[in-house]
């Protein structure tokens, strides 16, 4: 059993899909925020796996996917932290 | 890659869409919580098993932290206006967004892709983060700083007008 770029791919493919899906969906902005958290991981999927099976072993190219998918996360927390913050100042319990 | 680097990833990667997808249609947050920190740790083992260990413990921590956020006390409801058929043309469009990216995966000639395993990697990473890439990293820790100082403000600017 293997797992190879393709199937990387297909799965970063359906998280940035759902993150998508559920940002138009929801009615609720707060909810919607959620979506931007799985689009995010998607795109970190996508940059790690390349670089992990692309990227040549030497000079530092499969570090760069890693890098990003780091960046990402943590600007999915901030952007998180950012809505949450005016959603609980305009809206309601 | 290996057998059981395979089945942790394919495991990961069902525990994560199947946790997005019950972000989308669970009814209350609490669960809603639940299933994105579901989705944390499928995406923390998606990179473990793609031998990103360190970007794993930062992913775990920042999509935890998101999913804490999202079910804690601090939630309000904040509808929108967007008329119904807005969200069903947006859904569609997330439909034919997949179907484009998996047909760009499948057609794009990755089949013969090697696989370069690694270690933790964190010191080399970190050497990466902060002396090869610092700009990036200046920006996004910019990003935080706003993100925190905004959600500060709004959150005094609502407890000033009660």
């Amino acid at each position: 059993m293997t797992a190879g770029l393709v199937a990387v791919l297909f799965v970063a493919a359906g998280l940035v899909s759902v993150g998508a899906f559920i940002a138009a969906w929801r009615r609720d902005l707060t909810i919607a925020l959620a979506g931007i958290p799985l689009m995010f991981a998607g795109a970190g999927t996508a940059f790690a796996g390349v670089s992990r099976f692309a990227a040549a072993p030497a000079g530092g190219g499969q570090l760069l996917g890693q890098e990003v998918a780091v960046l990402l996360a943590v600007a999915a927390l901030a952007a998180v932290v950012l809505g949450v913050g005016l959603a609980g100042r305009e809206g309601r319990r | 890659m290996d057998s059981l680097h395979a089945i942790g990833f394919y495991v990961s990667a069902a525990v994560s869409l199947a946790g997005g997808l019950s972000v989308a249609f669970l009814p209350d947050r609490l669960r809603r919580g639940i299933a994105l920190g579901a989705v944390a740790i499928g995406v923390a083992g998606i990179y473990l098993s793609l031998s990103a260990g360190f970007a794993a413990l930062v992913a775990l921590a920042c999509y935890g932290g998101c999913a804490v956020l999202l079910a804690g006390p601090s939630y309000r409801i904040f509808e929108s206006v967007t008329a119904t058929v807005w969200r069903q043309l947006g859904a569609i469009a997330s439909a034919v967004l997949l179907i484009a990216l998996a047909y760009a995966a499948y057609f794009g000639a990755f089949h013969h892709a090697n696989y370069f395993g690694g270690d933790f990697g964190s010191a080399a990473l970190g050497r990466r983060l902060f002396a090869h890439d610092a700009l990036a990293t200046e920006a996004v820790a910019a990003l935080v700083l706003v993100a925190l100082v905004g959600s500060t403000i709004a959150w005094r600017s609502r407890d000033r007008s009660r």
